[in-house]
């Protein structure tokens, strides 16, 4: 895949390619409104990582003129802002997300994916690693074509876990995917235990061993 | 105002029964003196007539002539005594004298009415209050209606200041006045409104950019974070380490946005009022709730809570309400939520009541810091309440913390 950064904190920009460049995509940077209206006028990209604040401009243009040249682009739009009204302005304009900063990579990049899997922008909605087939549309789980049932949580935290393959994900990263601000009520992680686990028996029941332990208290979805 | 009016009806009334006083007295004094010389020219005339061997009647008991064997004392006295042309008893002044006329001894007696003290004293007083009210009156209306005029401005100054809010942008209508005071009052009020605002919209612009500028480099240390767990060979001592270092991102992450929040409450950007069923929301939430392992939230409902507010803020209240209610629940016993019609009611077990708990609702005040939290869940949730004029109450009942608001006022939506 071929994305666009469009952020005006280089060490932020580096860290953001360093991450989306593990799983082989290409990765395009624009450190401020100028370059980054040039380059996303210019060029074809699948996504679009767009910064509201940029310097000497404001990313929302950027989408206005995206949206005006009917480019087929899925844009996220990421902003230190966190108003409800920020957001609502972006995805009225197009934007296909919004994730307000401190965010994690690993959270960045399943929403990139759920954007390309919605199958506008070249993307597929089948995700397929190994055996294991994801139909995202109507949210169910093939095992070499066996259908395994799995919880509405279980089944976003393999979505999370297939997204970021080969990642470590720590129990902060997967909390907060799965329950947003709701996380921070819990003081220990235990509860993420019993899901992962849950998850990891239907798993291996069906042959699935992906779900490794990293360091100890992370996870990491790999093969062998 | 008042009090001067009370002050000044206070005084008149002690000169007015001082003066009635001496008044009394002097005025007793000038008609004894008045009888006592009128009784003493009467007595002369009566010596000259019989002197001049006029005839002098005896007029009972004006005048009282007679002959007598031996001389007396001059008697000057107050007597009572029949009057028969009045038909009654009568105070009378008495002077009675003893004269030598050619070789007789005559006793002479001259009595005169005097007028009862009694009857001054009620003449006095009642002229007395008659002037007093008069006066009273007159000088109140007076003064009232010109304190009213002079006092205006200041009065139409001081509800202003009442009504001045340091959030509001609105301007305060200042009177001025041509005395001088006031119109110094007037120039210092609408210095020191300004500059209070002016302190206040840069202190809150100053926390606004702070949480702001913050989200930045949080964003930066947090993506390092995540690109060093990746990325290097590190230990599982170390990945304890950088977790936690998550963590605490989280918390300042939260805290910004609560900062936020809180700023955005104070700056009325929320003006969208929706219906809001307050009770499906906590159904929605406690569902929430169960699949974080938390089901002991228990929902008593009878009636469905229907609130005219911002559906966000409607959100956020329950949602602190609730977090704060599973936070100090520590031994993890049933929370129980009960709806009425136009109040909610959280309660969970705690052992000992709160220390401060009037402090409850102030931003950073924890009361255990074993719990974390940024500490302003509550104090968002008074800004909420005080949004839409809701009363947020906090009790302490049987080992219970008890929470209730009451949206009725101006919140409740008509059934």
């Amino acid at each position: 895949m071929k994305y666009l950064i469009a952020e005006d904190e280089i060490d932020l920009q580096q860290s953001i390619v360093t991450y989306l460049e593990r799983d082989g995509n290409l990765c395009e940077v624009a450190s401020n409104f100028e370059e980054a209206s040039e380059k996303a006028y210019l060029y074809d990209y699948d996504v679009i990582i767009l910064d509201i604040n940029l310097v000497s401009g404001s990313g929302l243009d950027i989408l206005r003129s995206l949206k005006k040249e009917h480019k087929d682009v899925g844009v996220i739009i990421i902003s230190a802002n966190n108003s409800l009204t920020d957001k609502l302005e972006g995805l009225d304009l197009g934007a296909d997300d919004y994730i307000t900063k401190p965010f994690h990579l690993a959270e960045l990049n399943a929403r990139i994916n759920a954007i390309l899997r919605r199958g506008k922008y070249g993307g597929n909605d089948l995700i397929e690693f190994n055996e294991i087939k994801i139909d995202t549309r109507s949210r169910t789980v093939f095992i070499d074509g066996n259908a395994i049932v799995l919880t509405k949580k279980e089944y976003d935290l393999l979505v999370f876990f297939v997204s970021n393959k080969g990642r470590v994900l720590s129990k902060e990263m997967i909390a907060e995917h799965l329950w947003g601000d709701n996380s921070d009520l819990l003081n220990n992680f235990d509860f993420i235990y019993v899901h992962i686990n849950n998850l990891r028996k239907k798993l291996t029941a069906e042959g699935a061993k992906y779900i490794k332990t990293a360091y100890g208290s992370g996870y990491k979805f790999i093969g062998d | 105002m008042q009090k001067t009016s009370k002050a000044f009806l206070l005084t008149g009334l002690l000169l007015t029964i001082l003066s009635s006083i001496s008044l009394y007295f002097y005025t007793k004094k000038l008609l004894q003196d008045q009888v006592e010389e009128s009784l003493y020219s009467t007595e002369a005339r009566v010596v000259d007539a019989l002197r001049d061997d006029q005839p002098v009647f005896s007029v009972s008991p004006v005048i009282e002539v007679r002959k007598v064997d031996k001389t007396g004392k001059k008697i000057l006295k107050d007597t009572i005594i029949y009057d028969p042309s009045q038909d009654e008893m009568e105070e009378f002044r008495e002077l009675s004298t003893y004269e030598n006329i050619g070789g007789q001894l005559y006793q002479i007696t001259i009595r005169d009415l005097v007028v009862e003290s009694g009857d001054i004293l009620v003449a006095i007083i009642i002229s007395y209050i008659l002037i007093f009210v008069l006066s009273v009156l007159f000088l109140f209306f007076f003064n009232t209606n010109r304190n009213i005029k002079l006092w205006s401005p200041f009065f139409k100054n001081l509800e202003q200041m009442k009504k001045f809010s340091i959030s509001s942008n609105e301007e305060l209508q200042l009177v001025d006045s041509d005395v001088l005071e006031f119109s110094e009052l007037k120039e210092e009020i609408q210095l020191l409104t300004s500059k209070v605002r002016n302190d206040y919209q840069n202190l809150k612009q100053f926390t606004e950019d702070v949480s702001h500028e913050m989200q930045t480099p949080l964003a930066i240390i947090q993506a390092k974070i995540d690109n060093i767990i990746n990325e290097h060979h590190i230990n599982d001592k170390q990945f304890e380490q950088i977790s936690s270092i998550q963590k605490d991102i989280q918390r300042l992450k939260h805290l910004n946005q609560r900062i936020t929040l809180l700023t955005k409450i104070d700056n009325n950007q929320f003006v969208k009022v929706e219906t809001v069923n307050i009770t499906k929301l906590l159904a929605d939430k406690v569902e929430t709730f169960k699949e974080l392992q938390i089901d002991y939230i228990i929902l008593h409902s009878k009636t469905d809570l229907v609130v005219s507010m911002d559906s966000y803020l409607a959100e956020i209240l329950i949602n602190n309400l609730l977090t704060n209610a599973i936070r100090h629940n520590t031994l993890k016993k049933i929370i129980s939520v009960t709806l009425m019609e136009n109040s909610l009611m959280f309660s969970n077990y705690g052992k000992t009541p709160l220390l401060h708990p009037e402090r409850l609702f102030q931003r950073f005040y924890r009361e255990v810091n074993s719990v974390k939290s940024t500490g302003l869940g509550l104090a968002i949730v008074k800004k909420i309440c005080d949004l839409y004029g809701f009363k947020i109450r906090y009790n302490f009942q049987d080992s219970y913390h008890i929470f209730e608001v009451d949206f009725k006022g101006n919140g409740v939506a008509d059934e």
